[in-house]
């Protein structure tokens, strides 16, 4: 009697799943901070603004690989023919947005919301040279640097060429992920490529996209490998981190916002500093978006104008994290006081960043270059 | 010396009954049931009954991983809506070094699984002394629980330059800071490798090493015996099959392992299943990750039917 | 006497010692990450310990007592309906004499030996035509398919390995086939099969990608959790969420080895 008891409830709860009222659901890729941000501090928040919802967030990893997953999971409902997606809300990396558009797989929210006015730099209109403009609201954005430890390094290399120097007469104490374990390896490969190219760097980041140009990057390839070889490779963004934090290499490509966490974490010694080298790295935003078919646009559409509004953005992303805001920095510039909003600046000074913060090259050059990077220095 | 060792054991094992083979033993299963008329419809109703009963697990595999297999396999095949083998070409254009790598580390790492779970099974076996048999069972199976990802991680921690292992040792004075070495490449990804899976072919081994009929080893410790050649004559062909289980399914869980190498190893070459990963991810080709996948698939399979075919030779004797 | 036996635990103890060194150094490492909340070089040991990572993981939005006990609880099903489709489906390859027996072998060996990354889009595909999506039917369904391989081919080894002979005594004796399967074969085959419900059990329990796919954002469990936190480098949370992990593992073994001892080994001959 008690076997079947247990036997038939078994039975019955493969069967349920579960019942939700007003729910809205994220999707974010990203770190494990991304997951807390929404858990912690955005969803208790749009929560309280609208009795009766409920939010809950599905983490899907860090890097592209969470992002693909994204785009899986649309593909799949996409193809499957379903009417009402599971999910609303999804924040993604820049490189993923272009191919969700192509697909139709979004919803052009952007004019809807109030907060839509207030991004007006050119990330959220074009994501690697596709127009994605109406698609997207940035949630931040981050930007590569070099992290370096100034016990070993007093005289941090200010732009590539000192680099190379650093490396020569230092060997192994310059570590990077490659192309293949994390995006921070293949940006620092990236401002290589538009300090030593040798064609026209802007050509790489707003196109046209010539084949042929990649004639005019063998010697940068060449130099590279050259380089490599004075480096340590490291099992990805957080391997750099780590290796950085154990002393075992003194400089890295790292992302800013994974540096400011590991730092909160107590993973990385407070000492540790940035520098952005000359001509510059790239960076990258992370996008609101929400899918064409979701069963609660409206809610989701009210969930990001909460998301990127100005009070929002300055104490969450700003004060929380210490990232680089989404929108517009004089829009949340005001809401903060002097000493939390100069943080942001404590190693790289914003004219710096103006500088020397670029974006990814255009999706076409962006896939040529890691090809031939796999080619002439990974084998 | 040894085969008149094996064959007086398993005479004395064979006890009362007669030492039948097994064709004849079938033979007889099939005259002595009562409920089937002739020989002829009992051999087909034998093997109808054989795939009812793998049916259901076969349309589960079937229906639920080998359909959309085959769906996204076909991409493979195609470069650009065309069949060629291009995605192929590219595949060995660009890999051929981490294929190499992959199957060498694999093999490897097999080689020292088979050998390290022997030596645990055959003492929880014929280990001597029961406090220290006790203690082994209690140490050996602890990895089995901890996630690859997580064997990544603290591996990751564990095996750096100045990772956990090595401070150990330089506190104790058994190294220099200068002479401390890391272990995040080839060797990192086959320590990950055996750590994880040893625990899982020694219990697989010491659970069949414990159903084998005891009378066989006291037979032979009767006959002064020590107890390696025991393990080595007696014990192991009795559990082969086991032993080859369980080292297949070690060679296939590790074939398709995502997070050991992306976490541990920096270098290149590096395993195809990091490949596969980089590609869907970063280009989006799903062509050329289909392609090392069939790629893997191919290896693993060559693998199996080794041991598929040498357990059928055994089965028609 | 005791000389001889003190003499005989030295190189024992070495051997003991060397393998709880390799065994546990990694497990500490796990440990301390547990605790730890400032810890890198040149510090061998965390700076500052601390639980606030705990509260982190169990805070109540996190639900990560329901995502364990749902992952528990998928574990189960995913056990029972394995061993369910494998016991009759080894059974019948190791005895019964199938003409494609190596093909179905392999065929069942795919769903681990092929590397699943560019296939679940296809398979979340299906689920979501049939809407299995976000269902713990689905989710049971994608951990069978990966524990069928373990499952089958650990039950065909167990089966093939029982001698015939038993079994004809058994029948000589006038027992019925499924008499003789339940009395004779299945004891005997029971450590192995055993052995294989605990793998099983274990592959459910750190599954993430299938249940990614298939289960999320209704179905939340455990790895959902530890995924993120692991890949991203976020040593505290996914260090706490092994630790939790570890739990139901150690207590399903006990309960595996618990039955194993006393019900079946005093059939088996020892």
């Amino acid at each position: 009697m008690k076997a079947k008891l247990i036997a038939s409830t078994l039975v019955a709860g493969m069967f349920c799943t579960s019942l939700s009222a007003a729910e809205l659901t994220v999707l974010t890729a990203g770190d494990q901070n991304m997951v807390d941000y929404v858990n912690e501090y955005l969803g208790p928040l749009f929560e309280k603004e609208n009795p009766g919802t409920k939010v809950r967030v599905v983490g899907t990893g860090p890097g592209d690989a969470g992002s693909q997953k994204i785009l899986e999971r649309f593909e799949a409902q996409s193809k499957a023919g379903v009417e009402k997606w599971d999910a609303d809300v999804a924040v993604v990396h820049e490189k993923f947005v272009g191919p969700m558009v192509e697909h139709k797989f979004l919803e052009a929210y952007r004019g809807k919301i109030p907060t839509g006015s207030l991004v007006t730099r050119e990330n959220a209109k074009m994501a690697l040279g596709a127009n994605v403009d109406g698609y997207v609201m940035p949630m931040f954005n981050s930007q590569t640097a070099l992290a370096y430890n100034p016990a070993l390094v007093p005289n941090p290399p200010k732009s590539y060429d000192e680099l190379v120097e650093f490396a020569k007469k230092n060997p192994k104490q310059f570590g990077y992920n490659g192309i293949k374990g994390g995006a921070s390896g293949v940006s620092f490969v990236m401002g290589w490529l538009y300090a030593y190219g040798g064609g026209d760097a802007q050509k790489l980041m707003k196109g046209p996209f010539d084949p042929s140009e990649a004639k005019n990057w063998d010697k940068a390839f060449a130099s590279l490998k050259e380089f490599t070889r004075n480096a340590t490779l490291t099992p990805g963004n957080a391997g750099t981190l780590d290796m950085l934090s154990r002393g075992e290499i003194a400089i890295g490509p790292v992302w800013v916002d994974m540096f400011y966490s590991w730092k909160a974490n107590g993973q990385l010694p407070p000492e540790m500093k940035l520098v952005l080298p000359a001509p510059g790295m790239p960076g990258q935003p992370m996008h609101y978006v929400v899918p064409a078919k979701s069963e609660n646009k409206e809610l989701a559409e009210k969930f990001v104008a909460l998301a990127t509004s100005p009070k929002v953005q300055a104490e969450g992303i700003v004060k929380r994290f210490n990232w680089y805001p989404g929108i517009d920095a004089q829009h949340v510039q005001e809401s903060l006081d002097k000493e939390t909003w100069q943080k942001l600046f404590t190693d790289i000074s914003p004219e710096d960043l103006a500088k020397y913060g670029k974006p990814f090259p255009i999706a076409p050059y962006n896939n040529a270059i890691l090809e031939a990077y796999e080619r002439q220095v990974g084998n | 010396m040894s085969a008149k060792l094996e064959t007086e054991v398993s005479h004395g094992w064979g006890g009362e009954g007669s030492p039948q083979t097994d064709a004849a033993a079938a033979s007889l299963a099939m005259q002595a049931d009562p409920q089937k008329a002739g020989a002829g419809r009992f051999v087909m109703s034998v093997q109808l009954l054989g795939f009812l009963l793998v049916a259901p697990a076969l349309a589960i595999v079937v229906l639920l991983f080998i359909v959309p297999l085959i769906s996204s396999i076909t991409g493979a095949f195609e470069v650009d809506g065309a069949f060629s083998f291009g995605n192929f070409a590219k595949a060995f254009e660009l890999y051929s070094s981490d294929m190499l790598f992959t199957l060498t580390i694999v093999l490897l790492s097999s080689g020292l699984i088979c050998l390290f779970s022997i030596m645990i099974g055959g003492y929880l076996t014929l280990g001597s002394n029961p406090r220290a048999v006790a203690l082994l069972r209690w140490i050996y199976r602890w990895p089995l629980f901890i996630p690859f990802i997580v064997v990544g991680q603290i591996l990751r921690t564990f095996l750096a330059k100045s990772g956990l292992m090595n401070n150990i040792f330089i506190e104790l004075g058994v190294l220099t800071p200068m002479s401390a070495m890391s272990f995040l490449d080839w060797r990192g990804i086959v320590i990950a490798f055996v750590w994880k899976q040893t625990p899982f072919v020694a219990l697989l081994l010491s659970g069949a090493m414990a159903s084998i009929d005891r009378s066989t080893i006291e037979a032979a410790q009767n006959l002064g015996a020590n107890r390696l050649r025991i393990l080595i004559e007696i014990v192991l062909p009795q559990v082969r099959t086991t032993l080859l289980v369980g080292l297949i399914l070690s060679f296939v869980t590790m074939m398709s392992v995502l997070s050991v190498p992306l976490m541990i190893n920096a270098q290149s070459p590096t395993m195809i299943t990091a490949n596969m990963a980089f590609r869907i991810n970063a280009y989006r080709d799903y062509g050329v990750a289909n392609a090392l996948g069939l790629i893997s698939l191919l290896m693993t399979s060559a693998v199996a039917w080794i041991y598929l075919r040498q357990t059928m030779r055994e089965h028609s004797r | 006497m005791s000389t001889r036996l003190d003499w005989k635990w030295v190189p024992r103890g070495i051997a003991l010692g060397i393998l709880a060194f390799i065994i546990f150094g990694p497990l500490v490492n796990l440990l301390l990450w547990t605790v730890a909340e400032r810890w890198y070089f040149p510090h061998v040991l965390p700076l500052k310990y601390g639980f606030s990572f705990w509260a982190n993981v169990f805070s109540p939005r996190g639900n990560a007592m329901s995502s364990l006990g749902m992952s528990i609880f998928i574990a189960v099903l995913t056990v029972i309906v394995s061993l369910g489709l494998a016991i009759p489906a080894g059974y019948a390859l190791a005895r019964l004499r199938l003409p494609l027996r190596g093909l179905i072998l392999l065929a069942l060996l795919i769903p681990q030996a092929f590397p699943n990354l560019p296939v679940y889009v296809n398979i979340a595909r299906i689920f979501y035509q049939y809407s299995l999506n976000g269902t713990i039917l689905g989710v049971v369904l994608v951990h069978v398919t990966h524990g069928l391989v373990y499952a089958v081919w650990i039950a065909t080894a167990a089966f093939s390995a029982i001698d015939r002979e038993l079994e004809e005594a058994a029948r000589s004796m006038g027992a019925s086939a499924l008499r003789g399967f339940f009395d004779v074969t299945l004891p005997i085959a029971a450590p192995g099969l055993l052995a294989s419900a605990i793998f099983v059990f274990l592959e459910s329990l750190d599954e993430f990608t299938g249940t990614y796919f298939v289960g999320a954002p209704d179905i939340s469990t455990l790895p959902l959790l530890l995924y993120t936190a692991g890949s991203g480098g976020n040593y505290q949370i996914a260090s706490i969420t092994a630790l939790i992990l570890l739990i139901p593992s150690i207590a399903f073994m006990f309960v595996v080895e618990r039955f194993l001892r006393s019900d079946v080994l005093s059939k088996v001959g020892h």
